[in-house]
């Protein structure tokens, strides 16, 4: 095994802890019943790695093997790393019919047609979603391993999910998905976050919803504390009324893990304060930035606790609407700019 | 404006009422709990509210109030800023006896103190006990439910001893100090 195999090995076996190493292996399937027993994964890493190195040395593993590892890996631990959404537009007639053996034809095809080094290797899981790794070279230099691009697509979907992208592959890639789900183009879905499940779950749809209603009401979480017969709530019409105003802009829980929502503002400073910003022809740009460890469970408690007044502005829940982050707000301003929108779509 | 006066309902059997009003909700249902479940040898019902006035709904089946009880939480100025406009509710009538104050993180930060001595001035003013409550322990929660028990027996009318609440105000004046009667 070359350096660069031994290298990645080594990056992947450190980052896990050592009681998960073992189900990793197993999942990878390269080395044999005996060698994994004789692993004792109390040593201290170096020592892991060393055996495993010489395991793979023993079984001649090379660095295929490796790289499909580190995408099972991948798999597995798919909250890290930064993903950014992209959505594909204007599906053709045949765009349903695509099936697995085509599109892997097809984007495979492409992509070693216009790169003479590139390195392609795709994974089909279990929940219907398409794993491709994509090491990238040029026309003289080889693949490099060690930063590789990884997409998700679930294939009939229009959505796809991409990992540590340089700018310089990016026509690339659009192109190659382009023609082997035989839709029109692809445009950027402005929505970007650590975590793939987060993601998959808002854009596909698989948070609980929460659909305007005249008559039922979602019953709330309440713990046992407020059962008790003798305690009567005064404003209990009031609390559920914000309940269900915060669930139908944020989704019920446990809601998709998003980080942050970042507002661009590109419009006329309109307050009464202060005389010199108000007179202005040029835009007052500013950026407005919500973080936290999980947005929505935030946004969703302070509406429904009574916090932040409702209704809910449509800036706000327009994340879980339209799924994306990242807003651009422009004004209505005739003559000044050709974005005639509140809100570029 | 319709306000909340104290004698305009009949009371109950061996059942006293009291009402929380508190504008964070948190320590209130912890108190609610604690009250219902401690030993007593009459009843009581808690209601919570996060403000006054009251929705107007509830009138009918609210059973009469013996006890209104403002928690006040130190560490937030709204907090004392919505008690300060829940009193403007209340007919004068409440203020011989049936209120008292509960704050709490008395002892955290320096504009506690500012604000624990606005919370008693107001309190004086109205004639109304201050008690202060340790709230982020079951001990302290429960210590702080047994206090407002006593009251409330008095406020209800349920002491057996001549000890009725008009003369609660006159018996828990530690809400004006010799400190605060200089000013």
């Amino acid at each position: 095994m070359d350096a660069l195999a031994t290298s990645i090995l080594n990056r992947i076996i450190r980052r896990i802890p050592n009681k998960n190493i073992e189900s990793l292996l197993k999942k990878w399937n390269c080395l044999s019943a005996d060698q994994l027993r004789a692993l004792d994964y109390t040593r201290p890493k170096w020592m892991i790695v060393e055996h495993i190195v010489s395991f793979c040395e023993e079984n001649r593993l090379n660095l295929k093997h490796i790289t499909t590892l580190e995408m099972i890996y991948h798999i597995e631990n798919p909250n890290q790393g930064t993903w950014h959404a992209c959505q594909l537009a204007e599906a053709q007639d045949d765009a349903v019919c695509v099936e697995l053996t085509q599109f892997k034809e097809q984007f495979k095809a492409h992509l070693h047609g216009v790169i003479r080094h590139i390195s392609i290797k795709m994974k089909k899981h279990e929940d219907e979603a398409i794993w491709i790794r994509i090491a990238w070279g040029d026309n003289f230099s080889k693949p490099n391993h060690l930063k590789p691009t990884y997409v998700v697509h679930h294939l009939h979907t229009s959505y796809v999910f991409i990992s540590n992208l340089m700018v310089k592959h990016k026509i690339f890639l659009c192109q190659a998905l382009v023609i082997a789900t035989k839709h029109g183009y692809i445009k950027d879905g402005h929505l970007s976050t650590r975590s793939l499940t987060a993601m998959r779950d808002l854009l596909l749809r698989h948070y609980q919803q929460v659909f305007p209603n005249e008559h039922s009401r979602i019953p709330q979480e309440r713990n046992t504390l407020s059962s008790h017969p003798c305690i009567g709530k005064e404003h209990g019409d009031h609390e559920e009324m914000r309940h269900q105003m915060s669930c139908e802009a944020f989704g019920h829980s446990p809601s998709p893990k998003l980080e942050t929502a970042v507002y661009r503002l590109e419009t006329r400073y309109r307050g009464n304060g202060n005389n010199t910003l108000s007179d202005r022809e040029e835009f007052f740009r500013g950026v407005v930035r919500f973080s936290s460890s999980s947005l929505l469970d935030s946004l969703r408690h302070c509406v429904a606790s009574g916090m932040a007044e409702g209704p809910v502005t449509p800036l706000l829940s327009a994340i879980i609407q339209r799924g994306r982050n990242y807003f651009v707000i422009t004004d209505k301003s005739p003559g000044v700019s050709s974005q005639a929108s509140a809100q570029r779509a | 404006m319709a306000l909340l006066t104290p004698f305009s309902k009949v009371p109950e059997l061996n059942t006293a009422t009291v009402l929380l009003v508190e504008n964070e909700e948190e320590l209130q249902s912890k108190l609610a709990n604690a009250l219902v479940q401690y030993k007593k040898d009459f009843n009581v019902n808690v209601r919570l509210a996060r403000k006054l006035p009251l929705p107007v709904e509830n009138k009918e089946t609210r059973p009469r109030i013996d006890l209104i009880v403002f928690v006040v939480n130190l560490l937030s100025e709204r907090s004392l800023q919505s008690v300060e406009s829940s009193l403007a509710h209340l007919h004068s009538d409440c203020f011989l006896g049936k209120v008292c104050f509960l704050v709490t993180d008395a002892r955290c930060g320096s504009h506690t103190q500012e604000r624990l001595v606005s919370v008693r001035k107001l309190a004086a003013s109205h004639q109304s006990p201050v008690l202060c409550a340790e709230h982020r322990t079951v001990d302290g929660v429960n210590a702080a439910a047994v206090r407002l028990l006593n009251i409330l027996k008095v406020s209800a009318g349920m002491s057996p001893i001549a000890t009725t609440a008009l003369y609660l105000s006159s018996l828990t004046r530690c809400s004006v100090t010799s400190d605060l009667e200089e000013d």
